[in-house]
């Protein structure tokens, strides 16, 4: 059914979000095409590369993993407005995603680096975090977190608060009521926050390439054979990387187009 | 028993004040007031969802101010069902039941058992209060809080369901406290009914009491009295118990009352099923007021019919039977008596 409107108003919209579409498509989309065959090829063969997506993956799935566990009360108490002073711990919480990552990673050797305390006494129960997958997990989580938490507590705060009291009145205590309803209720925005940081965790490299160089993770493996060896080696894996961050993405949307009328219906 | 002493509670800018009252145990008490008045936040104050700043609630003989809402036996159900979408309709209802026979009965009685395979998503709007009943039955609580239970179903399923709702709460000797908008439902199932405005209670009463005698002119208009005038009142002569003589002036009307007002300013309230309309002159009767007056309109009301009168600057409005407004033969224009005993003259 056509709708009534001026042509010129519609031309112009449709002008300008092909501007904006085709500056975020047009790289990425460049990079797959010239370098995605032969990523994928090399993804059989190389084997540092297979164990840079490995080592990325993993670290990225147990920083998402420990998020969960820590953020998701985070995320309900900040949702509920259950803490004082609640709207400072948010701006602190999302703090991180506001300063450049190479400082964030200069902020992590400060706090948990060998000369700090913590650090050294990590450093000294062999829980280094210079130079190893701790390193690069703990990197992963304090550029990402910020992310899950603020989707988390928005997917929260969506679910109305009179659901749990009703369960209070049926019995339940408040951990009750919040494990048989509201994280249910929340899971699919609770899913799609954890998609949102993993994405962005196996992307992340200012902070990771400050803490732990070596063993690389896909995108510090993507720089050093930049760096090294050119454009035509850095492309299969940078290719490789950015289909990596495209499953959860494309997961992440059908979540969000099959978000039924669940969390909107009393 | 619910008894509040003093409460205070508060719900965004919103002050419940000072509110002190008391439902029988196994009473029906109904809560009325005009929207905003503070009715869900007393019901969620009691239930122990909402934060008491002052006062106490006891429920059963136990202070529960303190107690958190599981552990008060007091179910509240919503006015919008809220029931829980991620369950069944079978789920929802056994949500918080300890005898998984009882919560069958109660579903079987109230209707609920044909839905119970069905998504709580594709439930109507009445189909989901009924379930929310019979999930907050099926608790077995001792209190059952109700916040407009009812407005969404047909009359004929709030007839049943109210019927059974009524049956279980003297079964199982359940307190009730009700919001309801509803007159005929709080005459209907009330024992006890409060008015509440702008946070504070205004009148406890039995309901047939609260629309024979409403505590005030602001009452009397929120419950839809039919001939409410304001003015004077004068006491005529002193009689037992302070009980006396009175005459309301106001509006263009003299009325003859009896009652215990002081005098002074005041409010006539008169119920239109209590005026008397006739043809003729006043002729002889022991009714102290009688007025002649134009019939203006009239306006059928199912088996009833609605008289408005001009009797002065307000007209007088009487309730009759679509019978008597025949068998008079009243018309538009008519030249009528209207008249009541001073003993149907309310003044407060």
């Amino acid at each position: 059914m056509r709708r009534p409107g001026s042509p010129w108003l519609t031309g112009g919209l449709v002008a300008s979000a092909l501007v904006l579409f085709s500056l975020l498509v047009l790289p990425v989309g460049a990079l797959v095409l010239r370098g995605g065959v032969a990523g994928v090829r090399q993804l059989g063969v190389d084997g540092e590369l297979q164990r840079a997506l490995a080592l990325t993956a993993a670290s990225a799935t147990v920083a998402t993993l420990i998020t969960m566990v820590l953020g998701t009360p985070l995320a309900y108490l900040l949702a509920r407005g259950r803490l004082p002073g609640g709207a400072l711990i948010g701006a602190l919480v999302e703090l991180p995603l506001l300063i450049p990552h190479p400082v964030a990673g200069i902020a992590l050797l400060l706090a948990f680096g060998r000369a700090s305390p913590v650090g050294g006494a990590l450093a000294h129960a062999g829980l280094g975090i210079v130079g190893s997958p701790l390193g690069i997990g703990l990197a992963m989580l304090f550029v990402s977190a910020p992310l899950y938490v603020s989707a988390a507590r928005e997917a929260i705060a969506r679910v109305d608060e009179r659901y749990e009291q009703v369960a209070r009145t049926l019995g339940d205590t408040p951990f009750h009521a919040i494990r048989r309803v509201t994280l249910p209720l929340a899971s699919r925005g609770l899913l799609a926050a954890a998609v949102v940081m993993w994405s962005r965790a196996i992307s992340e490299f200012g902070a990771i390439v400050i803490l732990t160089y070596n063993p690389k993770v896909a995108s510090v493996l993507s720089y050093d054979r930049f760096t090294a060896f050119g454009l035509d080696a850095a492309l299969p894996v940078a290719a490789v990387l950015v289909l990596l961050a495209m499953l959860p993405l494309a997961l992440l949307r059908s979540l969000q187009a099959s978000a039924g009328p669940r969390d909107r219906h009393p | 028993m619910i008894s509040l002493d003093q409460l205070c509670a508060r719900a965004g800018q919103f002050d419940l004040r000072s509110v002190t009252l008391a439902v029988p145990d196994g009473a029906w008490g109904i809560v009325l007031g005009p929207a905003g008045a503070g009715k869900t936040t007393l019901l969620e104050a009691i239930a122990g969802v909402r934060r008491v700043t002052s006062g106490r609630v006891v429920l059963r003989g136990v202070d529960v101010t303190t107690v958190p809402a599981e552990r008060r036996g007091a179910a509240l159900v919503h006015q919008h069902a809220f029931l829980f979408p991620h369950l069944t309709v079978a789920e929802n209802i056994r949500y918080g039941a300890r005898d998984a026979a009882f919560a069958r009965e109660v579903s079987r009685r109230l209707g609920a058992d044909v839905l119970e395979h069905q998504p709580v998503s594709s439930l109507s709007g009445g189909e989901r209060q009924v379930v929310a009943l019979a999930r907050a039955l099926a608790a077995e609580p001792s209190i059952l809080l109700l916040d407009e239970p009812f407005a969404a179903l047909d009359p004929r399923r709030r007839a049943r369901t109210r019927s059974e709702l009524r049956s279980f709460q003297q079964q199982r000797g359940i307190t009730v406290l009700h919001v309801t908008h509803d007159f005929e439902e709080a005459g209907t199932v009330g024992d006890v009914a409060i008015v509440l405005d702008a946070g504070r209670v205004v009148q406890v009463a039995s309901p047939a009491a609260l629309f024979r005698h409403p505590a005030n002119g602001a009452v009397a208009d929120f419950l839809g009295a039919e001939n409410l005038f304001v003015g004077t009142i004068e006491r005529l002569g002193d009689g037992a118990d302070g009980v006396a003589p009175l005459r309301f002036t106001g509006e263009g009307l003299v009325l003859f009352a009896v009652g215990d007002h002081a005098g002074g300013a005041g409010h006539a309230v008169i119920r239109g099923d209590e005026i008397v309309i006739s043809h003729g002159g006043e002729g002889s009767s022991s009714m102290r007021n009688a007025f002649h007056g134009i019939v203006r309109e009239i306006a059928p009301a199912g088996p009833l019919a609605r008289v408005s009168v001009d009797v002065g600057p307000t007209p007088l409005v009487a309730i009759v039977t679509g019978e008597s407004s025949r068998a008079l033969d009243l018309k538009v224009g008519d030249d009528v008596v209207l008249s009541c005993k001073a003993t149907t003259v309310h003044l407060c």
